[in-house]
């Protein structure tokens, strides 16, 4: 076996080797594509969605009984869309914070045995329209955090929002392939 | 000050907390706070101290120590002993801490071991895993209003505020009645050992004195200081147990109430591994137990006042790993039948488990753990294959048989007689002769009181007898069985007879003497003779010989009265 290799002449033989087993490069049309949040390429599917979350119901009936009871949040309506079944439920918000234009938020959801990583959409409570997307991950038992670039009206909006606020949206959580 | 990143963590949790940033307190969502503080928040210098924390095991250990010993001091939780631990506890769950190997043994458990639950795994027929040991904590706050959170598994909810409610119910509730009535019956006393001698001679005393009075000899004079001493002792006897009882009760009551607010303003937290969905509510017992136990380790001096309570924390404290429960439990504490062998079984194979407590029902009985003790493999004789270091030297089997107890219970008040070892033989006996001996007395206590304090001498009063055969002695006393009349005369035969109520034409309360004139005497003499009026004493159905006499009357005066 030859040793005596000059350096140069290995790399570029490894340079070589790479570019011949990559895939092929996408599209551009095809980068395009998928650079588009997931509402605009499955826009019924999202319509079906929607309407199904805007029926979801969380109200809290305040029947306190002590007058120093801390705030316990506003339960956010959550709908987990599956790829069987879509399931109602809710999620609280422990953590929010919608400084320098980035949101951090940690968030409990009721439903159990969920997946480690989901994507999550934001959707106005009055419109139903989307207004941001993000991938969270699983923290602790049944805890998620997110952190994502807000936009500028809803960074300026959002900025004086508390945990103990009424959320002005609702979670549509997407968890399996198709994320 | 090495670890002053951990304050700067605290007050932003606070801060943030305070401004609206973080739903749960400071202490209630720990973890998730540190999570989120630790990887947005924290300055570089924060990061290469922490880093700097974690450098060894004997870093790591000073870093909990330091939690344990001066952080919980300086928080508004001093001397709340839970606090640290749960603090150590959450940290171990998540970066950089749940990768450092001090923080291990704090991971999945809180160190605090406490009542197992039999909780079946799927398709299980009863697995020595099946014992699953639940750890309780509670917690000085309760921000987000969740009274109990599990940790661990998926609880029904309906499930968890039944134990609760149950635990308030024997706090100080219906559930504290139900023991306290069963202590008074069956309980083992707080006395020391010369007063329960004294106590157990003092009712044998007064059984020897029931017995003689019933079947000695005439006590003739000394019988007032006999049933003197009768009363006197059993009111003593009576005023000490009452005394005792009702004080036990009282300090028990009281100090339940205590623990009971406690429990209505904090947190409870269940911990049971294994990530399990629970279905069917047999775990509800140990969760109450363990809720119980939850609140005398937060606060040990709280049930110091009271004897009863102290001796039932002291075991379960003590004892508590060697305890399994199952039984559905209502919230007044009621336990409801459940799926019972294959939780025997599993209890049978399980090296810890020493009592079982279960609902009273079919199959809970000693019969029915002996006979799974017979049919579990670990029972069958193993050859010895210990290799020993000289064949000169023989195996001596000194093993003790280990034997699994029940304790079928109907209710949570029952189970807590079981776990502090209430049950006392002895004073159930000393309790049955107490209320056997106590209910003679009260049967005999008008006898008695005739005896020591004597109704008023009555007077002879009309109506006289129209008949010339009967001689009327009619007496005004509202106590006639306590008095007699005996006529005395050299002309009438002598006779005795007792005062009683008499109906017929003219009722009154009299004895009625028939007279019978002695032979050869003649009829000039017909007014010879004197009538006594004597107290009589008895005892239950003993008639004792005649007292004191209080009255004389000559027969003239007795027939005459009315006719003046």
């Amino acid at each position: 076996m030859k040793i005596d290799v000059p350096i140069e002449q290995l790399l570029r033989w490894r340079l070589a080797r790479a570019e011949a087993e990559a895939p092929a490069p996408l599209r551009a049309a095809r980068l395009l594509h998928l650079a588009r949040p997931w509402w605009e390429l499955l826009p019924e599917r999202f319509d079906h969605l929607i309407q199904r979350l805007r029926t979801i119901h969380v109200e809290f009936g305040h029947a306190m009984a002590d007058p120093n009871q801390s705030p316990t949040g506003y339960r956010v309506a959550t709908l987990i869309a599956g790829e069987v079944e879509n399931v109602e439920t809710a999620a609280r918000i422990l953590y929010l914070s919608a400084h320098s234009a980035r949101l951090r938020m940690r968030f409990e959801l009721e439903q159990r045995n969920m997946p480690a990583a989901i994507e999550v959409t934001l959707v106005d409570e009055q419109t139903g329209q989307p207004l941001l997307c993000a991938s969270a991950t699983l923290s602790l038992e049944s805890e998620y955090r997110f952190e994502v670039e807000l936009p500028p009206e809803l960074a300026r909006s959002w900025q004086r929002l508390k945990v103990t606020d009424r959320m002005p949206f609702r979670f549509l959580i997407r968890a399996g392939k198709d994320t | 000050m090495r670890f002053v990143w951990f304050w700067t963590f605290w007050h932003w949790s606070k801060e943030s907390f305070r401004s609206g940033a973080l739903l749960r307190g400071p202490l209630e969502g720990i973890a998730g706070h540190w999570d989120e503080w630790f990887r947005h928040e924290a300055a570089e210098s924060d990061l290469k101290a922490i880093e700097e924390a974690g450098r060894n095991q004997s870093v790591q250990r000073e870093f909990i120590a330091w939690i344990f010993r001066h952080w919980a001091r300086d928080t508004e939780w001093r001397g709340k002993r839970l606090v640290p631990r749960f603090v150590v506890n959450q940290l171990a769950g998540v970066p950089p801490f749940h990768q450092r190997s001090a923080f291990e043994k704090y991971r999945t458990s809180y160190r605090l071991p406490g009542v197992s639950a039999l909780v079946l795994g799927d398709k299980s027929a009863g697995m020595p895993e099946d014992v699953r040991p639940v750890e309780a904590i509670l917690l000085p706050t309760n921000a987000t209003g969740q009274p109990t959170v599990s940790e661990g598994f998926q609880p029904d909810a309906a499930e968890l505020a039944a134990a609760r409610l149950s635990a308030e119910s024997l706090l100080s509730g219906k559930g504290l009645l139900r023991f306290l009535a069963r202590w008074i019956v069956s309980g083992k006393r707080p006395y020391p050992r010369w007063l329960s001698t004294a106590v157990f001679s003092g009712w044998a005393a007064l059984g020897g004195l029931t017995m003689f009075l019933l079947l000695g000899p005439e006590p003739g004079d000394k019988l007032y200081f006999l049933c003197a001493a009768l009363v006197g002792i059993w009111a003593l006897l009576i005023l000490i147990t009452a005394a005792a009882l009702g004080w036990q009760c009282f300090r028990a009551w009281r100090t339940g109430v205590g623990f009971r607010r406690q429990l209505e303003v904090d947190q409870v937290r269940l911990r049971m591994n294994g990530g399990l969905a629970l279905k069917g509510g047999s775990a509800g017992l140990p969760f109450c137990l363990n809720i119980l136990l939850a609140l005398y380790r937060a606060c040990p001096d709280g049930a110091r006042h009271s004897w009863i309570w102290r001796r039932f924390f002291g075991e379960l404290h003590s004892n508590a790993s060697g305890w399994a429960g199952t039984g559905v439990i209502t919230a007044e504490g009621r336990l409801t039948p459940v799926v019972l062998e294959p939780k025997l079984h599993a209890c049978v194979k399980s090296e810890s488990i020493r009592h079982v407590i279960t609902p009273r029902q079919r199959g809970a009985n000693l019969d029915s753990v002996d006979r799974l003790i017979e049919e579990s493999p670990a029972t069958a004789k193993e050859s010895p294959t210990t290799r020993l270091p000289s064949p000169a030297m023989r195996l001596g089997f000194a093993a003790e048989k280990r034997r699994l107890q029940i304790h079928p219970c109907r209710h949570i008040g029952q189970a807590m007689m079981a776990i502090g070892f209430f049950d006392d033989r002895r004073q159930v006996a000393t309790n049955l002769f107490a209320v056997a001996i106590s209910a003679t007395i009260l049967m005999a206590l008008p006898d008695l009181r005739s005896i020591l304090v004597p109704p008023p001498a009555p007077m002879a009063v009309e109506p006289a007898s129209s008949s010339p055969y009967y001689l009327w002695v009619s007496l005004d006393t509202k106590y006639p069985d306590c008095f007699s009349a005996v006529l005395e005369s050299g002309y009438w035969s002598n006779r005795r007879s007792d005062v009683k109520l008499r109906g017929g034409v003219k009722p009154s309360v009299r004895a009625e003497i028939q007279l019978h004139r002695l032979i050869g005497r003649t009829a000039s003499n017909n007014d010879d003779g004197i009538v006594w009026i004597e107290r009589r004493r008895h005892f239950l159905g003993r008639e004792f010989l005649p007292g004191e006499r209080v009255g004389r009357y000559s027969i003239v005066y007795l027939t005459h009265i009315g006719h003046e």
